[in-house]
């Protein structure tokens, strides 16, 4: 879409599955018209010679996109340049029987495939009232679609998961950090990787609304959790734009991605926490928005001190699959208070922590196929190229990438979360 | 009942037009910007080499772009180098 700008006729080559997240982001820039010529997919991890053989089948479109009259190459958008402008927020008759509903609202692609309640302009004016601002304040633009989205078009997001008025603070703290460049929302809505926005808050918000931290923090149960979470999928899903199977490109995504918030036990903290380690007040309450796959647990009842446990941990972190191997980024190591305890009590800071881990968590090259080396190599040189097969790599760039926060109740046991790898925390203060 | 839509307008940003484009390949600079996806640069070299072969297009260029979740690419320099170009997205 730059080089179109530019004066240069483009074409873009895809695979069909991929369509639709082509065209919404050929829209979303303003160019709904940008030729897209499709293969048969998959592209990537076949024979190349069967990729050049399917070159031969599209060469005249490519063709005929270049050089013919533009629009009418190949319909790109029709879909969504015919849905047109129109002002505010619509309204929308459903079925009042609450079973009907279900199956409407379902039918219209508002759901995250669990029932929803009824955004009537009454629940969603208290919702908005909540924020504790006005309905048609834009409160950011996410991708893909990268629609201007007010605060009503939240509020009735959060209507759909159930979410309370006290809980929009947050919700829309938590929008804010998303849409932040450095999150790269888009490629996290549209990966086929599967990852989804874990929201970590911190400070007095937590215990005020109830944002478990405790036992199963990260599990069924707590009524906050689900609907803060729910409330930002749903904005993510229905005002962003990510359609699962169409431009959430998700290949088996994961369960996190209904709902995925959860609070840091501070009180249980040996350290500072988060959102002070990132450089807001203790009494200042925060959301952090990590851009992340499944908790992977870290289960270690025998170990007494911090070189045991990270032993352990180190070899959960170190996981030739993830995306942080060669992509970079933050992997979030979630400790069990009583693990944290045990590394505390041997006189480690986190930064001791994060040290050891990275020393600790290390993947030799030759774990690696040379496909993946070659692949790794063009993103990462300097880790990935002319070096020999027994030199290794961390779990991530640097040993401050690792960030490290404590959660849960009673038990042995820790998580490690992998992240997208393309994306950085991003911390906001709530309210 | 009546509730609200939890999807917002379209936008009404303007829409940019495509590029104008010529009447054929003959002798045109074909740019090919590879989203370092595996194969990327099988598919776009193969369609840029026959589009020489059938069309008359002139010399093939590539850009690669480090990663495809990376936004991040030298779209002058494509533009100074390039009269047309083939780009990729899909895995």
């Amino acid at each position: 879409m730059q080089l179109e700008r530019r004066g240069r006729p483009t074409v873009l080559l895809g695979t069909e599955p991929f369509r639709p997240l082509a065209t919404t982001a050929a829209s979303a820039a303003g160019m709904p018209d940008l030729p897209l010529v499709t293969v048969a997919h998959p592209i990537g991890g076949v024979d190349p010679k069967l990729v050049r053989d399917r070159a031969d089948g599209i060469v005249d479109a490519v063709l005929r996109a270049l050089t013919g009259p533009t629009g009418g190459v190949v319909p790109a958008t029709a879909g969504a340049a015919a849905a047109g402008a129109r002002a505010g927020t619509a309204l929308v008759t459903v079925p009042d029987a609450l079973d009907a509903f279900q199956a409407d609202a379902a039918a219209r692609g508002w759901t995250d495939g669990f029932p929803v309640l009824p955004p009537t302009a009454e629940r969603v004016a208290a919702l908005v009232a909540g924020a504790g601002l006005a309905g048609d304040v834009v409160v950011e633009r996410l991708a893909p679609a990268m629609r201007a989205v007010s605060l009503e078009i939240v509020a009735v997001n959060a209507a759909l998961a159930g979410a309370l008025p006290e809980h929009m603070p947050v919700i829309v703290a938590a929008l804010r950090a998303l849409a932040d460049p450095r999150f790269n929302l888009n490629a996290v809505q549209t990966t086929t990787h599967p990852c989804g926005p874990l929201l970590v808050v911190n400070g007095p918000v937590a215990a005020r609304l109830g944002i478990s931290g405790g036992a199963n923090a990260l599990g069924n149960g707590h009524r906050a959790n689900a609907l803060i979470g729910r409330a930002v999928r749903l904005t993510l899903q229905n005002a962003g734009g990510a359609i699962p199977g169409q431009t959430d490109r998700a290949t088996l995504g994961h369960p996190g991605k209904y709902a995925y918030c959860v609070a840091e036990n501070e009180a249980l903290s040996p350290w500072e926490p988060l959102h002070v380690e990132r450089g807001f007040a203790r009494d200042e309450s925060c959301v952090t928005v990590v851009g992340a796959d499944a908790p992977h647990n870290v289960n270690d009842h025998g170990s007494t001190t911090a070189d045991g446990l990270v032993r352990n941990l180190a070899g959960t972190l170190a996981s030739p699959g993830s995306n942080n191997v060669y992509l970079g980024g933050e992997p979030l190591i979630v400790l069990g208070p009583e693990h944290a305890r045990t590394i505390a009590d041997s006189g480690w800071s986190k930064s001791d922590l994060r040290r050891a881990l990275w020393a600790r968590a290390r993947m030799r090259l030759d774990l690696f196929s040379a496909e993946n080396l070659a692949r790794f190599g063009i993103i990462d040189p300097a880790r990935f190229v002319g070096r020999p097969a027994d030199a290794d790599v961390g779990p991530s760039i640097a040993p401050e990438d690792l960030m490290v926060i404590v959660a849960g109740g009673p038990g042995k046991h820790s998580a490690v979360i992998p992240t997208f790898g393309a994306t950085r925390a991003v911390t906001m203060r709530i309210g | 009942m009546n509730v609200l839509d939890p999807v917002p307008p379209a936008s009404t940003a303007s829409v940019a037009a495509l590029a104008a484009r010529p009447g054929d390949l003959r002798g045109l600079r074909i740019g090919l910007l590879d989203n370092s996806k595996p194969n990327a640069d099988a598919l776009l070299g193969r369609v840029a080499e026959l589009l020489a072969q059938r069309a008359g297009a002139g010399a093939i260029r590539r850009w690669v772009k480090p990663g495809s979740s990376i936004p991040a690419a030298d779209h002058d320099a494509i533009a100074a180098g390039a009269d047309v170009v083939l780009t990729g997205s899909a895995d």
